[in-house]
Order: C-alpha cells, then sequence, then structure tokens
C-alpha cells in the first residue's frame, strides 16, 4: 500500500473529486462545485477560494484539459475536460482512496 | 519584458472571467430560488468569498509556469546572488579561474592548431621536400632546378615556390646591420597570395639572373629604418656585395618563413651557379589548386619525380619526395603540449565544478523550506529545477564574463611567448572564443547545477508542507551524506591526476638538469658573424676568412679556446648520414652517424675529451675526421678505428671523404636530453657562411662581449656579429617550451589540490554544522572529544583515500600520453605517485583537521538549550 501520510488529506481529497466529476463530461467551475453538493447531498460545500487554485492547478499538471466554450445560459465559460494522463491519475487515486477508506472502515468497527 | 508582462495579464483576465461567469451563474441560481437580484448577487458574492485573494492564489498556481521563462527565473536569480553575496562571489571567483584558463587554451588551440595559416587559402599551402633513396629526410632543401622542374611538371599545383635564408650585413648605415634576408624562388608572393602593402612585387625581369637586384623589406625593418617614410620605395640598400633597391614594403602581419625576416630578394633560377641537381637550397612551398586533396598533390609530385628520375640518372632517381601541410610544419611541434594543456585546464573546471557542486547541495538543504513552499503551490518539480538551475546559470554566466577577462590577460601573456610558441601573435580573443566561455559557462551550470538541484528537490516533494515546516529549523540531513563525499572525492581524483602529470614533468626536467652532456657549456660564449652564401663560390676565401676570425679571437686576453661549428653542442639537431667505410658499404648493415662540422679547437673549446689518436689539425691539407666513441665500438672495433677512411654514402654539396684521426668521448650533441649516438664529426671551419662562433673564456662569458665585438669589428668591419649568447643559455633556450609545460601544469595542479583541499574543508565544515545537535547530545552523553575530532577527519580522510586511489589508478592510465614528453623517468615512476600520495594526504589533513576540531568544540547544554 502506498504511504499515505505522504499525502496531504485534504488537498488529496479535492483532487479527487474534481476529476471524478469532471470525469462524466465536460464542466465549468461553477457546474463543479454545484455537481460536487449535490451528489454528496450537501455535506461537502467546496470553498470557491480552494476549488479555483486547484483545477488551476490539476490543469497545469495535465490532468484537465480546459477550453473556452458556451454556458447552457449563453455566458462564455472555461470547460474543464479529463485528460489522458488525469484519467490514470484518476483510477489511481480512487484505488488508493478505497483501500484507505476500507482500511479506516475495518480499524472503526474492530476498535469498537 | 513586454511579452512577459502582456501573458501575465492575459491569463489574469481569464481568471477574472471564470470568476465572473461563477457569480453570474450563481446569481441566475439565486433568483430562480425566488431571490430579488441584488439580494441574489450579494449572497452568490458572499458564498464566493475573497475573490483578490482566489485571483492571488490562482495567479502564483499559474506563477510555476512562469518559472520556465528565462527572464523571471533570472530575475530571481538575481534576488538569490544578491542575498548570498559572498557565496556568489566565490562561486564566480572559481568559474572565472576555471573557465578563464580554460577559453584561454582554447584560443591558442584556435589560433595555432585551427585556423589556417594567414595567408588566403593558408589551406592549400604544402610544404614539398626531397628525401634520399631510404625515404630518410636528410634535409629537406631543393635544388632549384628540381623546383622549377616541379613547378612546370606537375598538374595539381597553382605554382610552387621556396626560399632560404641569408643572415647578412646592411652597410648603408654607420654601423654593418645584421639583417636576415629571404632568397625567394621565382613565384614566392603568388603562392603565398599576398602583396606587397606599398610598392610592387618583383617583375619577371627581376628574377632572372642578371636582372636589376630588387628587394622587398619587411614592416618592422621599414619602422626600424625608414620610421615608416613612404619614400623608402626606391632608396637603395646594401647588402653584403649588392645593392638592392627597395621596390615594396610588406605588410606588417606577414612574417614568413619567420618573425625574423627583414628582407625578400630574388634568387635567380637561371643563375649559371644554380644548375647543379646536387644542390640543396630551398625550402620549397606550394599551392595546390583548389580541391585537389594532399594525397592527389602528392602522388602528382611522386610521378613528377620518377619522370625526373629516367631524365637524370643522378641525383634524382635516388631521390623519393613527400608532401605535408605548411601549417603542420609550423605547429605540428607545439600541438601536443596545447592538448595537454587544454586537458588540464578541462581537468580543473571539473574541479571546480564538483567544488560548487558540493556547495549547491549544501545551500539546496538549507533552502527546503523554500523548496516545499513552491511545491504546496503548485509547482511542478521541473520548474523548481529550472530556476535551482537559473540560479546556477547567472552565476556560471558571470563567472564566463569574468573568466574572459582572465582569458584576455592570459592571451597578451602568450604574446610574450612569441620566440617559444609558433603563431602566438595570432592569438587572440574573438568571437569564437567568446562563443565558446558562453557555452562553457552553460555546461558549467548543467553539471554543477543539476545533481543539487535534482536531489533538493526530490527529497522535498514527498513530504507535504506540513512537514517541511515542522522540520525547519532542525533539518536532519542524512549524516552519511554519500553524495557530498563522492563530489570530494572526485575533485580528489582530478587533482592527484593532474598532480601525476605535472609530477612526472617535474621529475623529466630535474632528470634532465641532472645529466652531464659530454661536454662543458660553462664559460662559453657563442655568437655568429653575417655572411653570405653567395660567398661558398670562394670556399677557400670563406675559410680563411673565418680562421682569421678565429685566430683573432684567441689571442684576445680572456679567451681560452675558440672554435666554429655548424651546429651548437645539446641543440636540438639531427643530421644523419650514411657512410662508408674504407670505400665500402657494408653489405649487412647500415653506418649511420650523425654528421657534424668543427673547427680544429672544438674538442678544447667544449671540453669533449679526447680518447685515442689526435683531434682535428688546424690548417691540415688533408680531410681529416674525428669519431665518439659509440661510432668507434659500433662500427670500426674500438681503437683500431684511426687511420680507416670514412666517405658519405649520399652525394651532396658537403660529401666528406676523410681520414679517422681520432676518438674524442660520447657527448649528448644532439640536445641533453638525448643518448649520444655514434657522430663523425669533420673537422672543417666553414661548414657555412655564417658558422657558431664558440669562445671559452676565463670568467663569465657576458664579460667578453664587448672585447669580442671590437676585436671582430677589426678585424671585419664589413660584417655584423649577432646572436651573442651563452652557450648555457641556449640549452636552456632548447627545453624552453618544455619548461613552459611543465610549469604551467604544476600551476594547474596545484590550483586543483588547493580546490580538492577548499572543497573538503567546506564540506566537512557544513556537516559539522549541521551534526551540531547530535555532537552536542554525544557529548552530553560522555562522548571524548577527541573521538569526535577522530570520526569526522576519519570522514575526511575516507573521502581522499579514495579519491587518491581512483586518481593514481587514472594517472597511470593517463600518462601514457606524456610518454613522448618525459625524459628520465617511466610513466610509471613509482617515486612520482608516492610523493603525489603523500602530498595530498597531508595537504587533506590538514583540510580535515580544523573543521574537525571546530566541530567537536560544541557546548552541549548551549546546543541543548538552543533545542
Amino acid at each position: 500500500m502506498a504511504p499515505l501520510e505522504k499525502t496531504d488529506l485534504l488537498q488529496g481529497t479535492l483532487d479527487l473529486l474534481i476529476l471524478k466529476v469532471v470525469a462524466l463530461g465536460p464542466v465549468h467551475g461553477y457546474g463543479i462545485s454545484q455537481r460536487i453538493r449535490q451528489i454528496s447531498d450537501s455535506v461537502l460545500q467546496v470553498q470557491q477560494g480552494s476549488l479555483y487554485p486547484a483545477l488551476h492547478r490539476l490543469e497545469k499538471r495535465g490532468w484537465l484539459a480546459a477550453d473556452w466554450g458556451e454556458s447552457d445560459n449563453s455566458r462564455q465559460a472555461k470547460f474543464y475536460r479529463l485528460s489522458a494522463k488525469g484519467r490514470k491519475h484518476l483510477a489511481a487515486e480512487e484505488e488508493t482512496w478505497n483501500r484507505l477508506s476500507r482500511a479506516v472502515e475495518l480499524i472503526l468497527q474492530t476498535a469498537e | 519584458m513586454g511579452w512577459f508582462k502582456r501573458r501575465f495579464r492575459r491569463s489574469d483576465d481569464a481568471v477574472e472571467r471564470e470568476i465572473a461567469f461563477h457569480i453570474a451563474e450563481q446569481t441566475q441560481a439565486n433568483i430562480a430560488r425566488g431571490m430579488t437580484a441584488d439580494e441574489a448577487r450579494r449572497r452568490a458574492l458572499v458564498e464566493f468569498g475573497g475573490r483578490e485573494q482566489v485571483k492571488q492564489t490562482v495567479r502564483e498556481v499559474n506563477a510555476s509556469a512562469f518559472f520556465e521563462s528565462v527572464a523571471f527565473n533570472l530575475k530571481a536569480a538575481a534576488r538569490f546572488l544578491r542575498k548570498s553575496p559572498s557565496f556568489s562571489l566565490a562561486v564566480i571567483l572559481t568559474l572565472a579561474l576555471g573557465i578563464g584558463a580554460n577559453s584561454a587554451v582554447f584560443s591558442a588551440i584556435d589560433a595555432i592548431v585551427w585556423r589556417p595559416l594567414p595567408f588566403p587559402g593558408g589551406d592549400e599551402l604544402l610544404r614539398l621536400s626531397q628525401n634520399d633513396a631510404q625515404g630518410r629526410e636528410a634535409n629537406h632543401f631543393v635544388a632549384p632546378s628540381r623546383l622549377e622542374d616541379w613547378n612546370r611538371m606537375t598538374s595539381t599545383f597553382k605554382g610552387i615556390s621556396g626560399y632560404y635564408l641569408d643572415d647578412l650585413s646592411e652597410l648603408s648605415g654607420p654601423l654593418p646591420e645584421k639583417v636576415t634576408l629571404a632568397l625567394v624562388a621565382p613565384r614566392f608572393l603568388q603562392v603565398l597570395e599576398v602583396s606587397p602593402a606599398l610598392g610592387r612585387n618583383f617583375t619577371l625581369e627581376e628574377e632572372h639572373f642578371g636582372g636589376p637586384d630588387a628587394v622587398l623589406i619587411s614592416h618592422a625593418f621599414w619602422q626600424r629604418r625608414f620610421h615608416g617614410d613612404p619614400s623608402a620605395l626606391g632608396k637603395k640598400l646594401r647588402v653584403g656585395s649588392f645593392h638592392y633597391s627597395i621596390i615594396g614594403i610588406m605588410p606588417a602581419s606577414f612574417h614568413f618563413p619567420n618573425r625574423d625576416v627583414d628582407l625578400w630578394a630574388p634568387s635567380p633560377p637561371d643563375a649559371p651557379y644554380a644548375q647543379r641537381r646536387d644542390a640543396t637550397w630551398f625550402t620549397v612551398i606550394g599551392r595546390m589548386k583548389p580541391g585537389v586533396t594532399l594525397n592527389e598533390a602528392a602522388a602528382d609530385l611522386s610521378t613528377v619525380q620518377s619522370q625526373l628520375g629516367k631524365q637524370f640518372a643522378k641525383p634524382d632517381s635516388e631521390l623519393s619526395v613527400t608532401a605535408e601541410p605548411l601549417k603542420e610544419t609550423i605547429v605540428g611541434s607545439v600541438r601536443g603540449s596545447l592538448w595537454l594543456l587544454y586537458g588540464s585546464v578541462s581537468l580543473l573546471l571539473l574541479i571546480a565544478c564538483s567544488n560548487i557542486a558540493a556547495l549547491l547541495l549544501a545551500r539546496t538543504a538549507e533552502r527546503e523550506h523554500e523548496i516545499a513552499v513552491r511545491f504546496s503551490l503548485g509547482a511542478s518539480r521541473r520548474s523548481v529545477i529550472t530556476q535551482l538551475l537559473t540560479e546556477v546559470l547567472a552565476l556560471a554566466l558571470l563567472g564566463a564574463v569574468a573568466g574572459l577577462a582572465v582569458a584576455a590577460a592570459a592571451t597578451r601573456g602568450f604574446h610574450l611567448l612569441a620566440n617559444t610558441l609558433p603563431r602566438a601573435d595570432e592569438i587572440t580573443l574573438n568571437g569564437r572564443v567568446v562563443v565558446y566561455s558562453l557555452a562553457c559557462a552553460v555546461l558549467t551550470a548543467f553539471l554543477c547545477g543539476l545533481l543539487p538541484a535534482w536531489r533538493g528537490t526530490g527529497t522535498t516533494k514527498g513530504h507535504g508542507l506540513a512537514q517541511s515546516l515542522a522540520h525547519s529549523g532542525r533539518t536532519q540531513v542524512s549524516t552519511r551524506n554519500p553524495m557530498q563525499w563522492i563530489l570530494v572525492s572526485v575533485q580528489v581524483t582530478l587533482a592527484v591526476t593532474l598532480l601525476v602529470g605535472a609530477g612526472l614533468l617535474v621529475r623529466s626536467m630535474q632528470a634532465i638538469g641532472r645529466v652531464s652532456p659530454g661536454f662543458d657549456p660553462r664559460h662559453v660564449l657563442t655568437l655568429q658573424v653575417s655572411g653570405s652564401w653567395g660567398e661558398t663560390a670562394d670556399m677557400k676565401g670563406v675559410v680563411q676568412r673565418i680562421d682569421r676570425t678565429l685566430d683573432g679571437l684567441r689571442t684576445l686576453p680572456g679567451v681560452e679556446a675558440a672554435a666554429t661549428s655548424a651546429m651548437l653542442p645539446g641543440v636540438p639537431s639531427k643530421y644523419q648520414q650514411e657512410y662508408k667505410i674504407d670505400g665500402k658499404l657494408d653489405p649487412d648493415r647500415k653506418i649511420l652517424a650523425d654528421s657534424r662540422w668543427v673547427s680544429a679547437e672544438y674538442f678544447d673549446t667544449v671540453r669533449i675529451p679526447l680518447l685515442v689518436g689526435e683531434a682535428c689539425r688546424q690548417a691540415s691539407t688533408t680531410s681529416d675526421v674525428v669519431v665518439n666513441r659509440s661510432f668507434a665500438n659500433l662500427y670500426l672495433g674500438g681503437t683500431g678505428a684511426v687511420g680507416h677512411t670514412l666517405e658519405q654514402a649520399a652525394h651532396n654539396d658537403f660529401a666528406v671523404t676523410g681520414i679517422v684521426r681520432g676518438i674524442v668521448g660520447d657527448a649528448r650533441e644532439q640536445g641533453v636530453n638525448e643518448l649520444p649516438v655514434p657522430t663523425v664529426y669533420s673537422c672543417f671551419s666553414a661548414p657555412n657562411p655564417f658558422p657558431n662562433y664558440l669562445i671559452r673564456t676565463h670568467g663569465d662569458p657576458m664579460q667578453m662581449v664587448e672585447p669580442v665585438r671590437r676585436r671582430i669589428n677589426e678585424l671585419e668591419p664589413n660584417r655584423s656579429v649577432y646572436a651573442i649568447l651563452p652557450l648555457e643559455e641556449h640549452l636552456e633556450d632548447a627545453f624552453a617550451d618544455d619548461r613552459l609545460r611543465t610549469l604551467l601544469l604544476s600551476l594547474f595542479a596545484l590550483t586543483a589540490v588547493s580546490l580538492a583541499c577548499i572543497g573538503l574543508y567546506g564540506t566537512l565544515s557544513y556537516l559539522g554544522r549541521l551534526r551540531q545537535r547530535e555532537v552536542g547530545v554525544r557529548l552530553a552523553l560522555g562522548a571524548l572529544r577527541s573521538r569526535i575530532v577522530a570520526r569526522f577527519l576519519w570522514q575526511g580522510l575516507r573521502a581522499t583515500a579514495v579519491g587518491c586511489v581512483v586518481g593514481l589508478a587514472l594517472g597511470m592510465g593517463l600518462s601514457r600520453l606524456l610518454a613522448g614528453m618525459l625524459y628520465g623517468v617511466t610513466a610509471l615512476d613509482p617515486l612520482t605517485y608516492v610523493g603525489v600520495l603523500g602530498l595530498v594526504l597531508l595537504v587533506a589533513s590538514l583540510a580535515s583537521l580544523a573543521p574537525a576540531v571546530r566541530a567537536a568544540r560544541v557546548e552541549p547544554v548551549k546546543v541543548l538549550r538552543e533545542e
């Protein structure tokens, strides 16, 4: 198992959620924040202060690609989509996340 | 910087638009939930939070993209340099020396070895020589009529010409002035494709026998005699028995065949005295037609010579020919030395590089925190490495600029070596050298910067910012630090390699200094008296003149003995000839001997002992020869040599038949570094019109210069005396380039050792600082200070020892390159290797001791309290 202590948990989590949402199809920043809130039943509310830097960072790393296009409301918006590299990264991150959550669950159950 | 700002602003605009879109969408969603437009927008803004803050953070994320732009990086680098001026200065100075020395040697190689000769199409020029039947180049001179045949019959040459030199006196001034006259075959300037700067070239009429006597003068002579006055054209010069009219002045840059030539005058090939095919006069140069290769030209010349062989059975059928690039004949001798120097300055630069790399490793470790912050802001590893490299590049470029100043100074130094170094005056600091220096800087930056940058970013990358911040202030670098020690070992290795080379050369010079040459060069004054080859038409007259001068010198008070010789003893020269003994060639072996011409008192003058028989007799009517012991033992069965006759197998102007009168001791006539070879001395005081006079004096030979000058002036008022030097100085000059090579290499080697020691010292000091806490804890727990000192010392010495072992092995491998330059020591001379090992271990111990002691001098309480 990959050493988890080396991953900044919060940052890694947000990255994972963004990548997952973007994997569904090209989407703009506002869309991503809405989608995360909807899917998590409003449990997770993404601060815009972290969302946009994260988007730009992921774009810079080459996991996301972005184009300007027209939104549903006919406004110019920056649409993000997953690159091939990002797809691979997402798969790896998901795997890591699943292992972590299984392990945490296991501990929580057995420690009772 | 304009594009840079534009690009920055464009990306800022995009972020602004993205945020505006977000807020607009949110507003619209809020309206859809039933808010008023104002309320919807207000809520959207509130929910978004600090807009400027988001923009700033995004900008920082994107800023890492700009790290890749050199402009930004250089700005950051400038900040870095200003922040640590002493570190920067140390690096810049080290690189200035490293790159400067490298560029200086490069400029010399470029000017001497690579650039064509300073004539148009210099690479088309060849030197053409005739060899005897055995292919040996007894001398490379060529008969005038053969030169004309070659010029006429070859098809691959634009033209062939040649020259020989006379040292004469110019007599139109108040005192005879010694001038060097180049007597040139027709087409001389056409072949070189050079024109006079003023005046004109020789006419066809002037190049024929009986034509007007015309002369071209050198720029230096024009300045010296006529102070650069153009009215010198048309003036007359009285040189020897000729009255020449000055028809032209050569450009200042024209120094062919050498720098000493003052005058050029035609030597007509149709003169009656120039018709003998066995006369050898000219050094021949030819210019190939464009597109002709050296091999084609050589083949063409060989074909022509074999045709001549059919026409003139004697001597042309016995001759073969060679053609070699003219440049090779001029610079071939120093090429090896130059590459040796280039190799050593390159090693020096490598040492400087690894030195700086070690410094940077330490610095990068100290900057772990800064690097971690960059990473957490989203910078990629590549961009951080680029940033770190740019800092080093900035240092290296500054170093290269300072290095160019060093190279410029070195260039002036080279110009002073014009006597030792051919083409030294052509060495300049040109664009190529500048480009080379800059290329050096870039390469250096990568060599020193890449490793520290790679390692510095590698360890931090895994850590989050949190860890790095937690660790900051008590950076726990691995105590082993293998990379630092590898760098120290590399420096020691290279320094040891250089030291081995320098040590071998120094030992060679010592060995040469210890050699007993078989003659005594002390208290011997040498000089020459001007004369012309033309005088040799009356050989008896020349002999009488020289003998009269010798007699006059001998009677001077303070003079013990005086003699003439064609070549100075111990000054490198070779003139090997094949001999017949008693008129017969030995069928089994060739009888080869160095052939020298000396006057009667030669052996007394230079104190070569007479072993058997008698030395040359003055005014002897027979042709006498004296042989050395090697010759007698090898060819004539020892002491029974006296009475045999010797005859030169080849035919030429100076073919000698003589009776062996005596045997003398072996002397290192061909050079102090050459073992004595079988030698035949022909007793003849006038081997050429301007032989070397050797005068043994009672005291300091230079004290006798004035009396000797006056006496010769009384005897020969129309001749000038020149090249007045003690024999010992000639011998020293003969090794001037060897000495220079040794000196430079030793200098580089010592610099290398100093750099390696500084590296060792710096690394150990740095580690001592890093491990202060550890040492404090150890001391608190009762460790002995001496043990701690020993541990640090041991670390330094272990790296040194590894470097020494590898360096000695490398030195052994590379010393083979020196093989041709060594004398009296083998390339594996044990004393040199042991000496180098001892020296390096000694200075390394000294360099390690101070930091080791300092590292152990920690106050445990203080360190523990600081934590």
